[in-house]
């Protein structure tokens, strides 16, 4: 019969240790989650924009038809719909990677404490491993996959929960003649859900490093004696 | 060059700062354990038995003296040696069985191989049958009562098939009638070969053992070996601690 049990690794003991403490690594995700979606939101949008009025004059002008003044506001800057274009695309680059920054940094402030708490708890576990003659790489991976696995969860849980989610409610304010943020009918580039997905696991990762660093040089009997 | 004891610790010395103060948990403490016995060191808390235990089993350095396992001189290595030679060498029972709450018994079990390429599952299976827990394969730690909880943990400390099994208070949480399953299953482990080191309370533990060593304030009081042959006294090493 044991023979028929999936192989354990540290990727199986990420997942155990997620579902034993389920209300710690929901809000993990969920937070992150929350802020990808956001993010994923924003920069749709910002391309849905820049598709709508790369080209020629009359985008802009079909523009101006959905959102009546943005023409005279881009006119200011007495620009074409090219020069627009090129412009939006860097103004774009810029918010996007300030507002990115901004939500990602409050996101890794949260997970950041939130795992520092966690791997503050874990102290007699990261004895346990190290007594059984787990050396500080194979603790670390043990976290690091830990990292990982959140920053997957959060990332595919927001892409495939929370794009169809944005598609959904533009076009559904698009149809009903909405006007507001939801004028362009978004756009999400694959190269944006690669970038995103690469930067979210890469920090995911590497907050858990820096929560889990210090307590690796530290004496196993020190970490399984219990705290206070 | 004659052989030497399987453990053999020399002057150790090993203090530790708790609030202001400095406690001496061993003071010039030295004993030879040989291959395939099995010692109870007894003493009251705070005696440094536990401490004795973590200098042998290499998760802690004594701030002088020597820990000489196998012939290797475990307090020289460096930290990541040291959990090399635990990981091949010894085998940890804890009072509070230390298991890995969110990891099934038979996931615990096999934690110390983990990263091994060949995971022996049917071998963590036929510990854990062995133990008597061939029905609790997939029960989380809190679904276990402390006796099968400290079950799960010897069989995890026989997974890597150690040389010596070091055991700090393994029936400190238990009940009597599963203190005594444990014992036994002890003294067939050391009948087969194994090297024991229990620092317990409990005469029950300690009457099984094949020598005792009374240990207080750090150091040894009373060494003595018994066997069905009759009463062995075990001396202090010179340098030791002394009788008081």
């Amino acid at each position: 019969m044991s023979d028929r049990r999936p192989s354990f690794n540290s990727a199986t003991y990420a997942l155990s240790h997620l579902r034993h403490d389920l209300f710690r690594s929901t809000t993990i995700v969920i937070t992150l989650g929350l802020t990808i979606a956001f993010i994923l939101l924003t920069s749709s949008l910002l391309f849905g924009l820049v598709n709508e009025i790369s080209g020629t004059d009359e985008k802009a002008s079909i523009l101006e038809g959905r959102i009546p003044g943005s023409l005279s506001m881009f006119e200011e800057f007495r620009l074409t719909g090219n020069e627009l274009s090129e412009d939006s695309k860097s103004a774009l680059v810029n918010y996007l990677l300030v507002t990115s920054t901004i939500v990602f940094a409050v996101a890794l402030f949260i997970m950041f404490n939130t795992m520092s708490i966690a791997v503050q708890e874990r102290r007699s576990e990261i004895g346990v491993l190290r007594s059984v003659g787990f050396s500080s790489k194979e603790v670390m991976k043990i976290f690091l996959t830990e990292g990982a696995v959140i920053g997957t969860i959060s990332f595919l849980g927001a892409l495939f929960l929370g794009t169809p989610f944005i598609v959904n409610l533009a076009a559904y304010l698009i149809d009903r003649g909405e006007s507001g943020i939801f004028f362009v009918q978004p756009v999400i580039p694959l190269q944006l859900v690669v970038i995103i997905g690469a930067l979210t696991i890469t920090l995911t990762v590497s907050t858990t490093y820096l929560a889990i660093r210090k307590n690796l040089g530290v004496d196993p009997v020190e970490m399984l004696r219990p705290s206070g | 060059m004659p052989d030497r004891p399987l453990i053999e610790t020399v002057d150790l010395v090993k203090t530790y700062r708790v609030g202001s103060s400095t406690v001496k948990a061993l003071d010039h403490f030295s004993i030879d354990i040989e291959e395939g016995e099995m010692v109870a060191i007894m003493g009251p808390s705070g005696s440094g038995k536990t401490s004795l235990l973590n200098l042998i089993g290499a998760l802690d350095r004594p701030d002088s003296g020597t820990v000489r396992v196998k012939n290797v001189e475990i307090d020289r290595l460096g930290e990541e040696q040291r959990a090399r030679f635990r990981k091949h060498n010894i085998g940890f029972i804890f009072q509070f069985f230390n298991l890995i709450p969110s990891l099934t018994a038979i996931e615990n079990v096999l934690v110390p191989i983990m990263f091994e390429k060949e995971k022996p599952t049917r071998k963590a299976a036929d510990l854990l049958e062995r133990v008597g827990l061939g029905d609790r394969f997939d029960h989380l730690p809190g679904m276990l009562s402390g006796g099968e909880r400290q079950r799960v943990a010897i069989a995890r400390a026989l997974i890597n098939d150690p040389l010596i099994i070091l055991a700090d208070e393994p029936t400190g949480n238990i009940d009597s009638e599963t203190a005594r399953e444990i014992v036994s299953l002890f003294k067939e482990l050391n009948d087969e070969g194994k090297t024991l080191v229990l620092a317990t309370h409990d005469r029950l533990v300690a009457g099984r053992a094949k020598v005792m060593v009374k240990i207080r304030d750090g150091r040894m009081v009373r060494g003595k070996a018994h066997s069905r042959d009759g009463m062995m006294s075990l001396s202090p090493k010179e340098g030791g601690g002394r009788e008081k």
